[in-house]
């Protein structure tokens, strides 16, 4: 816990944390200053002149709130009749140029230019020249678009590129009121990490040419949620919507906050990973390929089951904790052999240092801590005298070649519990659809051993059943939510403190409460 | 029995059930296009055949074949189907069979042999129609029952509460009629009505009885399930009370029985307090022996009442805005020519009268269709009282309904049996 | 306080008035007037002869909705979804899209708007920044005979005309 200070904010007496600037410091309590350049992550740049607030100490009237630190009985006006006239004239100077075409944006909803409008000008326009025209609809790349007219020029774009990416590919060219963002000729953005740029521009300059004219933004829900990209487990925000006589969709992924896992940022490609939820999923219960109701084929699996000699139980890492514990405990009751080999999942060097990891399953670190089987020798071996193989995800056709597959699949019925529509789903006896990662509730453990958990997201028309609910009803012991939770905190000791969906939302590290309990 | 004999009762059976079943039709016109007519608007006038729309009749045809053809359900929720078809056959055999007691001509004498002019030739008479209307509610209370729903059952429980309390005042009320008349033969009680009194007032039940008329009147329109005291409907409060679930051919059974019965008790009515058959002044006897004058008499005044009959259809059936060679006029045209026909027929029956014997049975016939036509025309405007009264006087609450029937109506028909009795006993 | 207090009499009180009977024959020759008059002369009704003879629409009648176009026959919408966002009974549906012929960055792909939930309200009338939905077609009755029909679609829109002039509009306070 950092230490606290006092401070006066419009002669009112508030405790915020010290060491931060003003911005961040009072904002923490609820008290905003406006402010377009500054961003946690990027640092102060002062440019944007909109944070400019009084200090009574004997300063200029006007300091940047953005380059002050909050200090211990600092008295900071914010009401005072100069810094509303201050914020009133930036705002006209930020509005000279600016199109006001926000019929048309997509910024428009969470736009801090419109905010800022309604909150601190509100007043038409003096200006009798024309304004000033410049680019529109520039491709930068990465699916970034930009629009040099909508831009206030806070840099926050230029300063990612710098800082976080270290590409530089972005730049402000020109001076005054000709000042305009563009890449370099022949340059374009060129970073995994791109579409961030969307995220933090203020105003609707930089838009994403996927979300592009998709859906306006205030009809979006918003529900938080754990990108299963990759093993680092970034939090997002799910951004979707129901429209009227329709599904219930996601229209795209935005980075949660938090600290110790992405920061502001995440990648991409788990930016885009959410068509994956709306596209290729599996909604109907099949035999061979022929649709049949849920029902009829978890009846007919658990006779499956039932007559089964010797059965292999193939886990995705992708599933939850939860998921994982109820399959491994029905895998306990049937005698069968647990794997969760996955060897496919794994693209060796396309991690890097900053978010991407090697590792596209979200919960590997969750197969280890329950000890579930994931050599390729053991899954070889068991599948050579096996009769039937129980599938719980595990997408095969990416750890093998598919002629292989079919050699180790043969004279073996498959089961699979599937989320997708895949190339194993088309080669299995039965599928079973179920929930996919937004659809349910879980936690999953990322490649820093830092548990999270997460609630379910979306309720899909065709609201299916996650993996846990169709293991406990093929026979798995653990038949309740608090069953599962009881069963997991036996396991990982760290949840004993917690209530089941009391884990906090920062994620728990079990690096450090957990080193003795994961002894082998 | 001779042939004449057996045509004779089919004859009058076949009045009995098909005139009341006619009068369905007759009725539900008059209530639509009257209901228009008395908010200032037209009513149904559009239905039509080949553009001949019979002033609204065919609508009633189309009402029924829409109903005849639409899908007869019965929801699964009720249970006790049988009873749930059996609700309206009851009321609507009730209604018809309790007017197969009401002479509609007084007692005609052919070939020596007398007939009485009624569907049913009994004697119980008014106690017959008393029973038969009193059981009609059963029909209501069982469709409410068997519907098995809240609406249903309400409208159920509302009709046999109201039945209650009006069959005493009801009854009461004849009680006061039959001390005057001394008979309870609905005929007698017709002939009784022929006589004058002082020599130029007909002596009718409405002259004699009027506080009695007032509260039988008052009774039946709540034994027929009419407005104001149509509660056991109430469709602002119970959607439609007993015949909420009822659809098709079997609501239309319901509704054929409303009318049938508001038919059956108009003619009650008549009878015992509008000198039924009787023509006013002209007792049966005076009829016959005055037959050719009178058949004289009206084969002067139907063509002059034909000529402003026709002047009217040809002011009333036109186009009410600027068109082309208005194919109303067309219509009218043909209808003034079809009643002329009518006229025509006629008058060259009443000609027939005028050469035949008089005292012979084509004078006692013609007799007996005059006082068939007295009647229905008698039956007629009571029908309309009805459907006046419905277009006038707003639904009672139920607390007022039972308040009028015991509080109001009770004593006054007792006082009623009480001041008869002292004047007939003083009389006599 | 210092509500003026006005009592009103009770009407029905007075003795004649609780007989009921005679003020029942007031009525009855009050509605047999009105019966009288209209069969004497069925002139009287008040009644519109309504298919032959059709009502006079006013210019600010909130008829079918129609979508405006400029000189040039392009859609004047840019869907910023205004329309959809303020509409109470969630009637319309719009796609966007980018706009093809240069008049701004986006258009309407699809713009439908299900007539059978419209509660003719001109919410979207209001909405509009650019004036290119409009409720002026005049057009007050709409029925077929099936359900697919109501749901109108970008061309029908885009294809009705207003039914009255500019000027009449613009007079008409909208």
């Amino acid at each position: 816990m950092a230490d606290k200070i006092k401070l006066f904010v419009n002669e009112v007496e508030v405790e915020v944390e010290a060491g931060k600037n003003l911005i961040d410091a009072i904002g923490a309590v609820g008290i905003e200053i406006p402010h377009l350049c500054y961003h946690p992550a990027l640092g102060a740049d002062g440019n944007c002149r909109m944070c400019l607030v009084g200090i009574k100490d004997g300063r200029p009237p006007l300091v940047p709130a953005c380059k002050t630190r909050a200090m211990e009985g600092m008295k900071v006006l914010l009401d005072a009749e100069h810094i509303k006239k201050i914020q009133h004239d930036v705002m006209e100077f930020e509005l000279i140029n600016h199109p006001i075409d926000c019929p048309v944006c997509d910024q428009a909803g969470e736009c801090k230019l419109q905010d800022y409008y309604m909150s601190y000008d509100q007043q038409g326009s003096r200006m009798t020249v024309p304004q000033v025209t410049k680019g529109k609809k520039l491709d930068f790349g990465s699916g970034v678009i930009h629009d040099q007219e909508r831009c206030v020029v806070c840099g926050r774009c230029v300063r990612f590129c710098r800082q976080i990416t270290k590409t530089g590919e972005l730049g402000a060219i020109n001076r005054s009121d000709d000042t305009r963002i563009n890449i370099f000729p022949g340059r374009p953005l060129n970073n995994r990490y791109a579409l961030n740029v969307v995220d933090l521009c203020p105003v609707g300059a930089m838009t994403s040419s996927d979300f592009r004219f998709k859906q306006r933004v205030w009809f979006l829900k918003k529900a938080p949620d754990i990108c299963h990209g990759c093993a680092k487990g970034c939090n997002i925000t799910i951004d979707h919507n129901r429209q009227k006589y329709e599904d219930d969709i996601i229209y795209r992924f935005r980075p949660l906050f938090n600290e110790q896992v992405n920061g502001y940022f995440m990648c991409d490609e788990g930016r885009l990973s959410y068509k994956q939820e709306n596209n290729g999923r599996l909604t109907e219960a099949r035999t061979s390929n022929n649709p049949r109701s849920i029902n009829e084929i978890l009846a007919a699996s658990t006779k499956e089951i039932e007559r089964a000699e010797k059965i292999v139980i193939a886990l995705s890492p992708n599933c939850s904790l939860e998921q994982m514990v109820t399959v491994k405990a029905l895998s306990d009751k049937l005698g069968a052999t647990l794997t969760g080999y996955s060897e496919g999942y794994i693209k060796q060097g396309d991690g890097d240092d900053y978010l991407i990891q090697d590792d596209k399953s979200a919960n590997r670190a969750g197969l280890h801590l329950l000890k579930i089987d994931n050599s390729l020798n053991t899954f070889e071996n068991a599948m050579q005298e096996a009769d039937l193989l129980l599938n719980f995800n595990n997408e095969l056709t990416l750890s093998f070649e598919k002629r292989e597959l079919s050699r180790l699949l043969n004279d073996t019925k498959v089961i699979a519990v599937t989320s997708h529509d895949t190339p194993l789903t088309a080669m299995a006896d039965m599928a079973i659809p179920v929930a996919s990662y937004s659809e349910y509730a879980g936690s999953v453990v990322n490649s820093d051993n830092i548990l999270q958990s997460f609630g379910k997201a979306i309720t899909k028309n065709i609201d299916l059943d996650d993996i846990s609910i169709i293991a406990a009803k093929l026979g798995s012991p653990l038949q309740t939510p608090a069953e599962r939770f009881a069963a997991l905190q036996q396991i990982i000791s760290a949840l004993n403190e917690f209530e089941p969906d009391k884990i906090p939302a920062e994620g728990l590290n079990l690096n450090n409460s957990e080193a003795a309990n994961v002894t082998a | 029995m001779s042939l004449l004999d057996y045509l004779m009762i089919a004859i009058r059976v076949a009045f009995s059930a098909f005139i009341p079943l006619c009068f369905v039709a007759v009725c539900v016109w008059m209530e639509r296009r009257g209901a228009g007519f008395f908010q200032d608007r037209s009513g149904p006038n559009r239905a039509n055949i080949c553009g001949f729309r019979a002033a609204g009749i065919v609508q009633n045809l189309s009402d029924g074949l829409k109903l005849a053809f639409k899908e007869d359900m019965i929801s699964d929720h009720i249970k006790h189907k049988f009873f749930f078809v059996l609700a309206p056959i009851i009321v609507f055999f009730t209604a018809v069979v309790s007017f197969a007691v009401v002479p509609y001509a007084d007692t005609l004498v052919l070939g020596g042999k007398s007939y009485l002019m009624q569907g049913i030739p009994v004697d119980l008479g008014i106690l017959w129609f008393l029973a038969l209307a009193g059981f009609g509610v059963y029909g209501i209370i069982l469709a409410g029952w068997s519907s098995s729903n809240k609406y249903g059952i309400l409208g159920g429980l509302r009709s046999a509460a109201q039945v209650i309390s009006y069959e005493i005042p009801m009854g009461l009320a004849i009680v006061s009629l039959l001390v005057v008349y001394g008979t309870v033969n609905l005929n007698e009680i017709a002939q009784f009505q022929g006589k004058l009194l002082f020599g130029f007032i007909p002596l009718w039940g409405a002259i004699l009885q009027p506080l009695g008329m007032i509260i039988f009147i008052v009774a039946a329109f709540a034994e027929c399930n009419r407005t104001p005291f149509d509660l056991a409907e109430g469709e602002s409060e119970i959607v439609a009370g007993f015949h909420v679930e009822y659809s098709a051919m079997k609501f239309a059974v319901f509704f054929m029985g409303e009318y049938v019965a508001m038919f059956a008790s108009s003619a009650i009515i008549i009878t015992l307090f509008f000198g039924g058959y009787q023509v006013p002044f002209l007792s049966t006897d005076a009829l016959i022996s005055y037959a050719k004058p009178v058949a004289f008499l009206l084969m002067l005044s139907l063509p002059v009442i034909m000529y402003f009959f026709a002047g009217w259809i040809r002011r009333s059936n036109i186009s009410h805005y600027p068109r082309e060679n208005d194919p109303r006029v067309v219509e009218a045209n043909v209808y003034i020519k079809c009643f002329w026909g009518l006229i025509l027929l006629l008058e060259l029956i009443l000609l027939i009268i005028l050469f035949c014997k008089s005292g012979g049975s084509a004078t006692t016939i013609f007799v007996a269709l005059l006082q068939v036509c007295t009647f229905l025309l008698k039956v007629t405007m009571m029908i309309f009282v009805y459907i006046w009264v419905r277009w006038t006087i707003p639904r009672f609450r139920y607390d007022q309904l039972q308040k009028l029937g015991w509080q109001v109506l009770l004593p006054l028909a007792l006082l009623n049996i009480f001041i008869t009795s002292a004047v007939v006993v003083a009389l006599s | 306080m210092g509500a003026k207090v006005k009592i009103i009499e009770r009407k029905g009180s007075s003795l004649i008035e609780r007989l009921y009977l005679i003020e029942i024959a007031k009525g009855m020759a009050t509605t047999f007037g009105h019966l009288f008059r209209n069969l004497k002369d069925n002139r009287n009704l008040y009644v519109r002869h309504y298919p032959e003879v059709q009502p006079e629409i006013p210019a600010r009648w909130r008829g079918r909705h129609r979508l405006t176009t400029h000189e040039d026959g392009t859609a004047k919408c840019v869907a910023c979804f205004m329309c959809q966002t303020n509409c109470p009974a969630k009637c319309i549906m719009i796609e966007a899209g980018e706009r093809v012929d240069g008049k701004a960055e986006k258009m309407p792909v699809k713009f439908h708007i299900d007539l059978l939930e419209c509660i003719y309200c001109g919410y979207c009338v209001e909405a509009c920044p650019l004036d290119a939905i409009r409720m002026d077609t005049g057009i007050f009755s709409v029925t077929d005979n099936n359900r697919e029909s109501f749901l109108l679609g970008l061309e029908e829109l885009l294809a009705t005309p207003g039914a009255c002039s500019e000027e009449e509009y613009k007079k008409g306070g909208a």
